[in-house]
This record gives structure tokens, sequence and C-alpha cells, in this order.
């Protein structure tokens, strides 16, 4: 069978492989095999394919320290309630630029408005104590009423004249402390005789 | 002797009114000295250490503190009708008195302290109308708060921390300025006098923003500032280790030499 099949094509006729083209085509279908697997998807930051040199990422490290470190100042400012030697007495004059830049851009309170928050502070504490004293009143004998009244309108008096100082000059650093200091007073005075 | 006494009327009436008067006087003394016109009396004593500290807290009256040399203290009160309640506290190194507390929403006369104490003693009064004296003491603290009314006098005072606040009232310091020492003064309405050795070391804040009446006498010389319009005035005497603040709102402050 063998010898019927070499003998139905001449040997003559049978071509030897070309090589180079047997090459092309092997190259070419390894192409082809390469051209059709998916290249790997490039992941960037954020999922939307953002790439950050190593300036960049250093810059906004940098700043993201110094927000922090601005943050928590204004934050432990904020956090301890000032004393009477702090805004209450203070004035615009005697801020520190630094507390001015901060004031002006809203971050911390400037002096008068410490001032005006603390006497409404005040105000509202002194409320509560007029309203215990109204309650227990009554209960004086006329010695004790006259003595409490007549002290009451000695520090309103000043007070009220305190309050018009300011007015008049909001900067007056010692009528600030001066208004803190009768506004303590009225409020140990009504403390202290909502205990009788 | 009989027929002489009968015939002598005069010296029957004479007897009469001596018997009557005397029996009044025995009336009276009857309800014990506790009940004289209207007054009761409270007394006790507490034994105390060299550093005891005295706290009083009155509702209407004078309290008077006056130093001894002796390791106790003596308390000794004269009430008004109504009485009030006093219940002393004997604590460690400690005697509590709290008339406000212990009397509280009651209808009740003053009470009026005299108090002994030892010279080392601190001395902590307050009251609500009143006035508060204390005389010749030097342990670590002398205050004395009095809510409304009243004046304020400290004599012979030679402790390191003093305290002397009123409403309307006159306040008289008159005592040592000790190194380190912290003093403070203050009124609404009234007259401040502090008489204290110009040789003491001290940084002073004196404050009338009212009157504008600082009398420094022959005191600080030319280191003395004024501020604010005349309104406080800041300085040193000597090296400044002491610190003396006074401030009378509407009032006057002076300075005297000791």
């Amino acid at each position: 069978m063998i010898l019927e099949t070499c003998g139905e094509s001449p040997t003559d006729d049978i071509l030897p492989p070309n090589s180079q083209a047997l090459w092309c085509r092997i190259n070419n279908l390894i192409e082809t095999e390469i051209k059709t697997t998916p290249e790997p998807v490039k992941k960037g930051w954020f999922s939307r394919g953002w790439n950050f040199t190593f300036s960049q990422v250093g810059a906004a490290a940098v700043g993201i320290v110094l927000i922090s470190v601005l943050l928590t100042i204004v934050g432990l400012r904020n956090y301890f309630e000032p004393t009477a030697d702090d805004f209450t007495s203070r004035s615009t004059a005697s801020q520190t630029t630094f507390e001015k830049v901060l004031s002006k851009v809203g971050l911390v309170e400037t002096p008068q408005q410490a001032r005006e928050r603390r006497f409404r502070e005040q105000q509202v504490a002194i409320d509560y104590w007029t309203k215990r004293v109204a309650l227990r009143r009554a209960q004086w004998d006329g010695r004790m009423r006259d003595a409490f009244d007549r002290n009451l309108y000695v520090i309103d008096e000043s007070v009220n004249e305190y309050n018009r100082l300011l007015q008049s000059n909001p900067e007056d650093e010692l009528s600030g402390e001066m208004l803190d200091a009768v506004m303590t007073e009225k409020m140990n005075l009504l403390r202290a005789f909502s205990d009788l | 002797m009989i027929r002489n006494i009968k015939h002598r009327p005069g010296i029957i009436r004479v007897a009469k009114a001596t018997i009557s008067c005397v029996l009044a006087v025995t009336f009276i003394f009857s309800f014990g000295v506790r009940d004289t016109f209207g007054q009761r009396r409270f007394s006790r004593t507490y034994p105390a250490g060299k550093n005891v500290r005295l706290v009083l807290m009155n509702r209407s009256g004078m309290v008077t503190v006056t130093g001894w040399d002796r390791n106790e203290i003596s308390i000794s009160a004269y009430l008004e009708l109504p009485a009030a309640q006093i219940a002393p506290q004997s604590l460690t190194d400690k005697i509590y008195i709290n008339l406000v507390k212990d009397n509280q929403g009651r209808d009740v006369g003053s009470v009026n302290f005299e108090v002994r104490v030892p010279y080392e003693a601190s001395v902590d009064i307050e009251t609500t109308i009143g006035n508060l004296n204390v005389i010749s003491v030097r342990g670590g603290l002398v205050r004395a708060r009095i809510n409304s009314d009243g004046d304020i006098t400290l004599t012979n005072i030679g402790s390191a921390t003093v305290a002397a606040e009123n409403v309307t009232g006159n306040i008289l310091f008159d005592g040592l300025i000790v190194d380190d020492g912290n003093y403070r003064f203050s009124s609404m309405q009234g007259r401040i006098t502090l008489r204290i050795p110009f040789t003491a070391s001290f940084r002073l804040v004196a404050t009338a923003p009212s009157t504008r009446s600082i009398d420094l006498g022959t005191l600080g010389g030319g280191r003395m500032r004024l501020l604010s319009d005349g309104r406080r005035i800041v300085g040193q005497n000597g090296d400044g280790s002491a610190i003396i603040s006074v401030t009378n709102q509407r009032g006057s402050i002076a300075f005297l030499k000791r």
C-alpha cells in the first residue's frame, strides 16, 4: 500500500517545506495569540487612574500637616475658656499678628466679641439667680430687703456706666475688665442672698 | 426697838421700796443671763493647734476675731431673738460654723460673734450684713468678705495671704506685707485704707475707675505710673516680691505709712 501511494505521486512533485515561510506563519500565529490576551487594567489612586509624582505627594503631606497644626491651635484655644485676663480685658491693640489674622478669617473671636459673649453668659447666670432671690425675698425682714436693694442698685449703676463707656470706646481695656468684675460681684450678691 | 420702828413710818416706806427693788432684780435675773434684754448667749471653747483654721459664715451681725497666745479657740456669740441655731463643727485643724446653712429659710435675728484664736491661726470669715474685725493674727490666711453692707477692719495682721471684700463700706488694713505674699482688697463703694510699711517689697495694682482717687502718700516715688487716664496706678516698691491688688469701683484708695 505504501508502495502504491508512493507510486501515485511522483517524487519529483513533492516540494520540501519552506522554513522561512513556516517561521513567518508561526510568528504571526504567536502575535495573534498575544493580542487576544486582555491587557491588565492599570489602577490609579481612588480608582480613577490618578497618578502622583513624588513632589506632589510631598507637597500634599506638608499642606495636611500645616492645616492640622492650625486646626489644633484653634481648637485648643476655643476649648479652654479664656480667663478674665484674656479677651475680656484685652483690646485689639494687644493682639498678636497671628491672632489678628485668625480673627479676620473668623477662626477665633476678637477681644470685643469674647467680652460680649462673656457678658451674655454672665447675664444668663444672673437671670437664674435673680429668680432664686425672688422666691426667697418674701422671707427676709425689712433690713435684709433694704440692704439687698441698696447694694444691687450700686452694682447696677456701675454695670450701666461701664456699658456706656464701652459703647463709646470698645477698645477701653480697663472698662472691660471692670465690667467683668462688677458682673461677678452682682452674681455673688444674688447667690449670697438666695441662700438666706 | 420695836416701839421705835412703829413710830417711824419713813423707815417702813424705805424698807418696802428696797424689798420691791430686790424682788424686781431677782425677777429679772431669774431668767438667767442668757435671756437678758431679748438676747441669748452662746459660748464654747475648742482645743486647737497653732495652725488651726477658723471658717465662720454669719448671716447678719458683727464678727470680731482676735489672736491670743493659747492653743484653743473660744467662741462667744450674742444672739438676738428670734435666736439662730449655731452648730459649730470641730474638724481636723478646722472649726467650721455656717449660720447661713444652719438657718436657711428661717427668720432669725442677728448674731454677734467674739472669737479668740491662736496667733498663727488662719481666719476665713464672711457675713451677709455686718462688720468684720480681725486683730493680731499672723497665720497663713486672713479672708474677710461682706456680701453687702459693712466695714472690714484688719489690724496688726502678719499673714501672707489677705483678702478683704465688701460691696458698700470701708476697708482698713493695718499690717505687714510679707515677702511673696498676696494681698487683695476690693470694694464697690467706700474707702479703702492700707497702712503698711513703705519699706516692704511689693508690686502694686491700684484701681479707682470712678473717682480716680488713689492717694499713695510718699510711697513708690518714681516707680509708680498712671494708666488709663489716671484710673489705675501700677508700680513696684523694693524688689516687688509680694503682690497688692486694690480695686474700689466707686470709692477712694489711700496708703498710710506704718
